[in-house]
């Protein structure tokens, strides 16, 4: 029969390296007609953290994402950085690229502010201008700004800057420090169908509340959550390395190797939890790792509340879950004959 | 040997060691690499191209079965003027991540839409359950090929 | 200098070679690929304010078209490729490495081994892993040779060809049979605990001692493979400046490239590291693996050198999850609010350190669960076992202790008869709250997702 269930995970995680050093550096260079070039020393590795660090540039100059051309991945032309790890990019790397903005965008600033009779302060910059705050009415083209900077007042506008989360080291007997900058919170809840004659788990449903602080990119931020979700359903259910007495693995290969494919995938609702934290970039904490966290959780909650077995290792195939099936199915006549 | 086969609509011939794979052959004989090599076995989906219309592992395939015969890849899906609606609506959604699974993604779900142009969720998941994803959870891809279904039928 | 061929003689040969195979006049070109050049840009990346936008990626255009160039796609003229031997033992000393009949195979234009490695040890925490195991092997996926050949083919016919004299070791696999004092060392002369963390807040025997009932279970966790679609990639090549230039599939290019300067012992400036976008990684092409190998070859045959790991390299020689074993011990109020926790983690670290200090460190402090504990005792042992090196991936140890946590949390809020969701909202973190290591925490939206993923869920109305 199939019996069907419901089942919850929550988790935390952070946001970098655990106390040690992991810092990126970015360089923004405004170009004479108001497009940007980003170099930053990461890598895209699939995530589309290339496009939010392109926002994150365009947030601050004002400009459009398809303004900023990002150029990576090159250790001769680009700066340094940690790298496509710890959930780190959006944060870290966001951060520094936001500074190095912040500094082409002053540069900016003091030049447009003597031909807008105002301070610098009283600058922001905006759908492709420079306006003054409170004020937008004046303004200038961006454009003209940077024409201005770059071959009159011989001030090119680029910017440099680099970051590091602020840590505090742990104390080695108790572990007592502030290892993280910022974590990230999040639940998923699964809906499951348990075949209680096979063992066999069918995940059904999924939802799934992370939080990422500002999400730059919601559609980038659905894309991680979702895989993250079927890399969870493998780790819940499939996936396993298996070795022989000797140590060598017996199934160093797809054929036997099983993960995830599309029929295992079950409906998600993706919901980004609203949230702001002060110190990323526009708010932006990240999200890479965390989404593959809660779901096996969720999903060996949902198949104890379908029928009522506890997996306590992993991954719980067909076969773990019919032999505790079984074996509760014996106690529970057992105690139904207690005349024994 | 020599082997004259379709390819992307062209005559070639090509003249290979009889163990080359289509896979070799299309990658390291006509610089075709939008088939990837993911296993080499069979196993992911990454190098599927289709022969005569089908969707097969080129993998799998010796190149000298392909003698007379059509072979279409990624590179065939677009012409100078525009795109394939697979390929804009896997763009529009963001559907891939490293891309490393797509070509063959895309070829899978074209055979697809071709037999099938109104094609239910499940028939999309049945479609591609032979070409392994380990980034997006294929959720982004299945509702990108039914929107393309659903543009190539308005639009035919 | 006189010419030995006139003018007239060579439009002679010429006429006559023309006759013999006029295909000869057409040049040979790759095949065509056609695409729009002049398009239109998706309406979500021209819109300002930029953040929030859901801008397309300006690679999703290339994926789907075939066009994103990989390492694998990428070759260069006179471009070799390497291959590389493994242990198939798991715990042995190498006696001999016989080259020669390798070396004698058509095609093969080099081999490299361990010893002629500058510094053959690499790692981000402990520099305890070989780049080619010289003397010793730690795990069946040892890297024990290279060959580079013409073709790939070819290499890897050659590995068939070497011959290797093992000394078998005795290994251990089961990480709690390793912390035995009488348990064979994986590294000799190192124990087999290479880490451990603790984590103390409180007094959790008191806080049992307070609780109105304790629950304790095991949970553990299983090896896992990243299985990023494109495996390792990378190729090497060298200008006239001694300069090295690779082409790497490594998602952590600046602290790779000093890892390849310390392993060739060059200065880092002489080192190029050039990634593309990398099809995949989970935290599995976080670490060097074939790069110094494959630069040395290239050094040795003056060719571009490519090495791409076979889908079998990827299982048996790349990083993976770490098995974990987990012992659980939780006291708790009538209400379910939990007083006191002693948490025991033992990590399966696999033949090398590779990341799992910071596995280790992160498990141990997410260990508690995003919930306020007031007694807290964690600790958390690293253990070297001779298998595949566990590392870096996705999560670093917070899935297999959320699995954990979360279990436990079912089954106290079942005995305790309280809803699941409720539960976890009676002890969930909030804005100040103190992490078990004492850190104020800001911006926390426990329970806010706890309650947008129920809503969405429907939990109250949900039947089965
Ligand atoms: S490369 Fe052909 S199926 Fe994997
Ligand atoms: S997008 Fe990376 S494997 Fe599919």
């Amino acid at each position: 029969m199939i019996r069907k269930g419901k089942g919850i995970g929550c988790m935390w995680y952070p946001i970098g390296f655990t106390v040690a050093a992991n810092p990126s550096a970015a360089t923004v260079k405004v170009n004479e007609d108001g497009t940007a070039t980003l170099l930053t020393g990461t890598v895209e590795t699939g995530q589309g953290s290339l496009t939010v660090l392109g926002q994150i540039a365009a947030e601050e100059l004002g400009i459009s994402t398809e303004d900023v051309h990002v150029v990576s991945a090159d250790t001769d032309a680009t700066p340094m950085d940690t790298g496509a790890i710890a959930s780190r990019t959006t944060y870290v790397t966001g951060n520094a690229i936001k500074l190095a903005a912040e500094k082409a965008k002053e540069i900016l600033f003091e030049v447009a502010a003597p031909m807008l009779n105002v301070k610098p302060s009283q600058l922001e910059a905006a759908d492709r201008k420079v306006q003054v705050k409170g004020f937008p009415q004046r303004f200038l083209p961006i454009d003209e700004v940077a024409l201005q900077a770059q071959f009159v007042q011989g001030q090119p506008p680029i910017g440099s800057a680099s970051y590091n989360p602020p840590t505090v080291d742990m104390d080695p007997e108790t572990g007592q420090g502030k290892p993280f900058s910022t974590y990230v919170y999040a639940t998923q809840i699964a809906e499951v169908e348990v075949d209680d004659e096979t063992g066999d788990v069918n995940v059904t449903y999924m939802a799934a509340a992370h939080d990422c602080g500002t999400a730059i990119n919601p559609m980038l931020v659905e894309g991680q959550i979702q895989g993250g979700i079927s890399m969870g359903i493998g780790f819940a259910l499939q996936e396993e390395m298996l070795f022989d007495e000797k140590g060598v693995q017996i199934n160093p290969n797809l054929t036997n190797y099983i993960m995830p494919t599309s029929l295992d995938m079950p409906d998600i609702d993706v919901d980004i939890v609203e949230n702001f934290d002060p110190t990323g970039p526009f708010g932006a904490k990240g999200v890479g790792e965390p989404t593959a966290v809660p779901t096996a959780a969720a999903i060996c909650n949902a198949i104890y509340d379908a029928v009522g077995v506890r997996i306590t290792s992993l991954p719980a195939t067909a076969e773990k879950v019919l032999a505790l099936i079984k074996e509760k199915n014996e106690k529970d006549i057992k105690q139904l004959s207690p005349a024994e | 040997m020599d082997v004259e086969l379709i390819i992307n609509g062209e005559e070639k011939t090509a003249s290979i060691p009889p163990e080359t794979t289509l896979l070799k052959l299309l990658r390291e004989e006509f610089y075709l690499t939008g088939a990837k090599t993911g296993c080499d076995v069979g196993d992911c989906g990454a190098c599927t191209v289709l022969v005569d219309g089908e969707a097969v592992n080129s993998c799998l395939m010796l190149a000298g079965q392909l003698q007379g015969r059509s072979v279409e890849t990624i590179e065939g899906l677009a012409n100078l003027e525009d795109f394939h609606p697979l390929q804009k609506n896997f763009e529009d959604l963001g559907s891939l991540q490293c891309g490393f699974c797509g070509p063959g993604m895309i070829l899978s779900a074209k055979q697809l839409l071709e037999e099938n142009p109104e094609p239910t969720k499940q028939e999309i998941q049945d479609a591609i359950a032979g070409n392994l994803c380990r980034c997006t959870g294929y959720t982004k891809i299945v509702e990108a090929v039914a929107d393309a279904a659903k543009e190539m039928r308005e639009e035919p | 200098m006189v010419d030995k061929v006139k003018v007239k003689e060579r439009e002679s040969t010429l006429e006559e070679l023309r006759e013999v195979n006029d295909d000869l006049r057409l040049p040979s070109v790759p095949e065509k690929v056609s695409f729009p050049i002049d398009v239109v840009t998706p309406e979500a990346r021209t819109q300002t304010p930029a953040v929030g936008q859901r801008a397309s990626r300006p690679d999703g255009r290339m994926h789907g078209l075939g066009q994103t160039k990989y390492i694998d796609d990428m070759s260069f003229p006179g471009m070799i490729y390497a291959k590389i031997k493994r242990a198939g033992v798991a715990k042995a000393r190498i006696k001999k490495i016989d080259l020669s009949e390798a070396e004698k195979m058509p095609g093969v234009m080099a081999t490299l081994i361990g010893s002629e490695i500058p510094v053959n040890s690499f790692g981000p925490s402990y520099q305890d892993q070989p780049i080619i195991a010289d003397k010793l092997i730690y795990h069946a996926g040892d890297p024990v040779a290279a060959v580079a050949a013409t073709t790939e083919q070819l290499a890897a016919d050659a590995l068939e060809k070497i011959k290797i004299e093992y000394e078998q070791l005795e290994p251990i696999f089961d990480p709690i049979e390793a912390m035995k004092e009488s348990a064979p060392e994986v590294h000799p002369g190192q124990g087999n605990i290479y880490s451990s963390k603790i984590i103390q807040k409180g007094d959790v025997d008191k806080g049992f001692k307070d609780s109105y009932r304790t629950y304790e279970n095991t949970f553990s966790t299983q090896m896992v493979e990243h299985v990023p679609m494109e495996p390792h990639a990378s190729i090497a090549e060298w200008d006239a400046n001694g300069r090295v230039i690779i082409h790497s599939s490594l998602g952590r290019i600046t602290l790779g490239r000093a890892d390849i300067a310390r392993t060739l012992d060059m200065p880092i400036n002489r080192i190029r590291v050039v990634a593309t976008v990398v099809g995949g990684n989970f935290g599995g092409k976080n670490e060097i693996t074939t790069e110094p190998i494959l630069a040395l070859l290239s050094r040795k045959t003056g060719r571009p050198v490519k090495g791409i790991y076979t889908r079998e390299d990827e299982f048996m020689s790349s990083t993976t999850r770490h098995p974990f074993i987990m012992d659980y011990k939780t006291g708790v109020s009538e209400e379910g609010k939990i007083i006191s926790r002693k948490v025991r983690l033992v990590c399966d670290g696999g033949a090398y350190c590779s990341w799992s200090e910071t596995t280790l460190g992160k498990a141990c402090i997410l260990s508690a669960g995003p919930y306020n504990i007031e007694n807290l005792y964690v600790e958390a042992y690293a253990v070297y076992t001779n298998k595949t090196m566990t590392g870096a991936m996705r999560g670093f140890g917070a899935p297999q202790v959320c699995f954990a946590y979360e279990s436990h949390m079912d089954d106290i809020a079942r005995d305790l008869d309280i809803d699941p969701l409720q539960i976890r909202r009676i002890n969930a973190f909030h804005e100040g709250s103190a992490s078990p290591t004492g850190q104020v925490l800001q911006s926390v939206v426990v329970k806010d997702s706890l309650d947008v993923a129920a809503d969405r869920f429907g939990w109250e109305e949900w039947q089965k």
